[in-house]
């Protein structure tokens, strides 16, 4: 008897690709701004008011973070889905993991949302 | 069959193959589990944000110390293994080059090992209590 197929369909395969390609300039971006050229020496700890200052610099902050953090979301939840569905879990379970991810999703783009909001 | 069987079936196949496709393909998938909890944690300490200036710059102050800047080294690291092993991945499907993927493996390790000398140098002055003191700007 044919296996079900781990991954049923090639949409989220593609979407995990193109996110992870954007991903790769997003985020060695986000690291050499907020974590890795942070001088601490020059610029002292992280703050409301650097953060403040950082995002408020250019306005393509704004359009960065509203591609960026959807994109790390979903490929964060897809990816870990991923690899449940390579396990091959029975319906019930895939349902109840997916329900999950979407709601963790959407979670976690709606906070990211009104944490940057309070930034910018 | 039980969960804890087909883990069993996937220790055994890491065991039966030990080659560099397959320490990738594990060693993608363990930091890609890995940065998605950082991804949670970071979403989360960051919401402070939400309370206002004085609720972000207590929360930040607990994670802004030498022990988190060198997790922060371990999360850059996982950062840059599955960015780089993730190009490999692509570059070998769409370009058809899975001939190619052992000699890309090792670009993407010559390039790791520069980046993480980079993050080490760049993280240094993080190591130290005394460079703490500053309250910003």
């Amino acid at each position: 008897m044919p296996q079900k197929a781990a991954s049923q369909s090639l949409v989220p395969w593609l979407l995990q690709r193109i996110t992870g390609l954007f991903l790769a300039f997003f985020l060695v971006t986000h690291l050499n701004v907020h974590h890795l050229f942070h001088d601490i020496t020059v610029e002292g700890i992280i703050s409301f008011a650097l953060v403040q200052e950082r995002l408020t610099a250019s306005f393509w902050w704004q359009v960065y973070y509203f591609l960026f953090v959807p994109m790390v979301v979903y490929h964060a939840l897809n990816g870990i889905w991923e690899i449940i569905a390579d396990f091959r879990v029975s319906t019930g379970w895939s349902f109840l993991f997916k329900a999950m991810f979407w709601i963790l999703g959407i979670v976690l783009i709606v906070v990211a949302a009104i944490t940057l909001s309070n930034l910018f | 069959m039980k969960f804890s069987e087909k883990l069993k079936g996937t220790a055994q196949d890491v065991n039966l193959n030990r080659n560099i496709g397959n320490f990738s393909f594990w060693l993608h998938r363990l930091t890609g589990i890995g940065l998605s909890i950082y991804l949670v944690m970071h979403i989360f300490v960051l919401s402070s944000a939400i309370g206002g200036p004085e609720s972000f710059d207590k929360r930040m102050g607990q994670v802004q110390n030498p022990f988190f800047a060198v997790l922060e080294v371990l999360l850059i690291a996982g950062v840059f293994l599955h960015m780089l092993n993730g190009l490999r991945i692509t570059i070998t499907d769409f370009f058809a080059w899975s001939r190619g993927h052992k000699t890309l493996f090792w670009i993407i390790t010559v390039i790791f090992i520069a980046v993480m000398i980079l993050t080490l140098v760049l993280q240094w002055p993080k190591f130290f209590m005394e460079n703490y003191t500053g309250g910003g700007n």
